[in-house]
């Protein structure tokens, strides 16, 4: 709907300013680039809906404790990255990994993963839209950052408590 | 297709491989899923993609590149990385209003900076999930944790750029 909004009035600005076949070009610009983009689109959600029928992130909670080191953030990051979905699929998620033992450094690097490398995300918005180059170059570098996140997060003096 | 698209391609049909030799259900639900996600995405994209041509028609050419241009640097990567926290919505705003700054010419180590600003601080997805779910001393602790990582990112882009080209949309 905010989209839709966004949309509607910017193409009444671009009518006021430079009239009718402006807006028939973007357009235009807007169909050839849905055209350019249906293959990765294609693709990534096949990808997306396949790795959602072979894996499921919560079962790696066991390996995410307190004591679980460098290992235990590398999985909550793995488990992260392999959410599916958008916030109301993940927090809860992330509440039964709490459950589950997983300490803070480790849903640290769950949220931090899952909000930077999601794969679905990447696969369906990220990879047709702004081209494979990219979103892979920018999902390498990122890649080690809730790992990092994590680690910082359990040196943190800032008392919490997991919800119960 | 480009050689991204094709090696995307060809990892989503291993992964449906996979599928297949768990047996035909799981094949089938992936199928439909595929479906399913495509009709969900098509009316969005319907809607998101127009708007972001309609806006990188109205953004002047170079409005974006004094600020968050290729030749911006570490100030850009700064100013994209906030303006990233401040970024409403999900990803069906998000990377089309991307695709409208790279027209108007942003630099791409800025928009990584500012996707990486987005994923960790949204504001929105703070104060409607994270907040409530898991209490303001959690944000805080994730928050202090992840605070340098998006200009991190953008300058570890610009590193990578320096050496390999990389565009952001069509090429």
């Amino acid at each position: 709907m905010v989209i839709a909004a966004i949309g509607i009035a910017a193409a009444a600005a671009l009518w006021r300013r430079d009239g009718a076949p402006a807006v028939g070009a973007a357009l235009y610009h807007a169909w050839e680039l849905f055209l350019f983009i249906a293959p990765s689109l294609l693709a990534g959600l096949l990808l997306a809906a396949a790795l959602r029928q072979l894996v499921s992130p919560g079962a790696l909670a066991r390996w995410m404790g307190a004591e679980s080191g460098w290992f235990g953030l590398a999985v909550a990051t793995l488990a992260g990255a392999l959410t599916p979905g958008g916030p109301m699929a993940a927090f809860p998620l992330v509440l039964v990994l709490a459950g589950a033992g997983a300490d803070r450094g480790a849903l640290v690097a769950y949220i931090l993963s899952w909000a930077l490398n999601g794969f679905q995300k990447l696969l369906v918005y990220e990879m047709p839209l702004l081209g494979p180059d990219f979103a892979i170059m920018r999902t390498l570098v990122t890649l080690p950052m809730p790992m990092i996140a994590g680690y910082i997060a359990r040196r943190l003096p800032i008392a919490w408590e997991p919800p119960k | 297709m480009t050689g991204g698209q094709v090696f995307l391609a060809v990892i989503a049909l291993v992964a449906f491989g996979f599928c297949l030799r768990r047996g035909p259900g799981s094949a089938r639900r992936a199928v439909v899923d595929t479906g399913q996600g495509l009709w969900k995405i098509l009316p969005i994209f319907a809607v998101a993609l127009p708007m972001a041509a309609f806006l990188a028609e109205l953004i002047p050419a170079d409005a974006a590149v004094a600020w968050i241009g290729p030749e911006s640097g570490v100030s850009g990567v700064v100013v994209a990385s906030f303006a990233g926290g401040l970024m409403p919505g999900g990803p069906f705003v998000t990377f089309p209003l991307v695709l409208a700054f790279a027209k108007a010419g942003a630099g791409v180590p800025q928009m990584a900076a500012l996707i990486t600003g987005w994923s960790i601080f949204a504001l929105h997805r703070i104060i409607t999930w994270e907040y409530p779910i898991l209490g303001w001393r959690f944000v805080a602790i994730r928050l202090i944790a992840a605070a340098p990582l998006p200009i991190v990112a953008g300058l570890l882009a610009e590193a990578v750029v320096a050496v390999l080209p990389i565009g952001l949309g069509r090429p």
